[in-house]
């Protein structure tokens, strides 16, 4: 059976399991299937809108966020735009994965930045952060952990930009937290400016 | 209800969600889950099971929006995409409608009344665009996406080859995206009420 032929009925969802299985294998190396799914895909979800749509029971709504609430307790929001000092306590669930959501509402600039530090089982981290503007000319932003009791070790350079993903140097150790200044462009050895974030302690 | 995410487009809010702002979530429900109901419901024809179907999806837009890839098509595409595999998944497994014939597919009545003024534009634009589809692939499409029948059933309970059941459904899809990129079929609703 030709692959080729069988980007519409994948994008239907009318392929028995193993033939949408042998599909999605060829999908991986045919790009000219991939661009026609994303084409036939939207299509196909245009016909959601085809039919009938009477409003949901009113639980449904509660339902999903409460659920979703629910696998995720291990996150932490916190509006931060200061220097905050340590000790803020995240309840990290034992899992493979801590994440530390941060959002930080700029209201002067009506964008929305946040920053997500994703911390895998052996300790290293990544720092997700969207709506950051680009650095400065001659400026650089640069990431810091900062263990407990310890001075700041430098964990990467970046520029910004909407939206990064930096993999922090090194491990965050527990009770560390992490931190991000503007600095000169080559960066620094330890922090020259106030935080502009800062992590709850990992 | 909380709506200042409203100016967000979707992708932004599941860019938020994937930095597991609940509000993101939240929002992007209040944005396709009427939608999102319907379709399971005109699938799954049983309430409690279209209810599972879309919370079942939306979890999974909470648990892997880092994942989804702008790039590759829009926000509602993937939502309502995941919510339509759930809905399938779930009438192959309860395999209810295997007892049933193939007028399953056929829309169940639902008051107008109840539904909002851009959902009615929608739906009409979608059904416009069907009604100008050759009888046959219009047959496949509905069939297949509304009642979840894979290509080999339909080839079967058709009594057409696999291929012309593939070249239908190919056919339909292919002519349906040129209709609705096509301006006049949106123009086409008129109120009814």
């Amino acid at each position: 059976m030709d692959p080729h032929e069988l980007t519409a009925a994948y994008a239907l969802d009318a392929l028995d399991p193993d033939e949408a299985e042998a599909y999605e294998r060829h999908l991986s190396q045919c790009e000219e299937c991939r661009e026609q799914l994303a084409e036939l895909s939207e299509t196909a979800a245009a016909l959601a809108f085809g039919t009938a749509a009477p409003a949901p029971p009113e639980r449904l709504r509660a339902s999903i966020l409460e659920a979703a609430a629910a696998e995720r307790t291990n996150v932490m929001p916190l509006l931060r735009r200061r220097w905050v000092t340590r000790g803020l306590a995240v309840a990290a669930a034992a899992v493979a994965c801590i994440v530390v959501g941060l959002a930080v509402s700029l209201s002067q600039s009506n964008k929305t930045r946040s920053f997500t530090l994703v911390i895998g089982s052996d300790r290293t981290a990544k720092l997700q952060i969207s709506g950051l503007s680009a650095a400065p000319s001659g400026k650089t932003y640069e990431a810091w952990v900062i263990p407990a009791h310890s001075s700041p070790r430098p964990a990467g350079l970046f520029p910004g930009g909407s939206s990064t993903s930096v993999r922090l140097r090194g491990t965050v150790p527990r009770n560390a937290v992490v931190a991000v200044t503007v600095e000169p462009a080559g960066g620094s050895n330890l922090p020259t400016t106030k935080p502009f974030f800062v992590s709850p302690t990992a | 209800m909380n709506r200042q995410l409203a100016h967000l487009s979707d992708e932004a809010l599941v860019a938020l969600a994937a930095r597991s702002e609940q509000s993101a979530l939240a929002e992007l429900y209040d944005r396709y889950g009427r939608t999102a109901y319907g379709l399971a419901l005109r699938v799954l024809r049983d309430q409690a099971l279209a209810e599972d179907a879309v919370q079942e999806a939306f979890l999974t837009v909470w648990r892997t929006a880092a994942r989804f890839m702008p790039e590759r098509g829009k926000a509602s595409t993937w939502i309502l995409t995941l919510v339509h595999r759930r809905a399938v998944d779930a009438v192959r497994r309860e395999q209810r409608r295997r007892a049933d014939s193939l007028d399953l597919a056929s829309e169940p009545a639902v008051e107008g009344a109840e539904e909002d003024a851009f959902l009615h534009l929608q739906r009409e634009r979608v059904q416009t665009a069907l009604r100008h589809l050759p009888d046959a692939q219009r047959e496949a499409l509905e069939l297949a996406y509304y009642g979840g029948f894979t290509q080999s059933e339909l080839a079967e309970r058709l009594g057409q080859p696999l291929g012309t059941i593939k070249s239908r459904m190919f056919g339909g899809l292919s002519r349906m995206r040129e209709l609705l990129a096509e301006p006049g079929t949106e123009t086409s609703w008129t109120p009814t009420n």
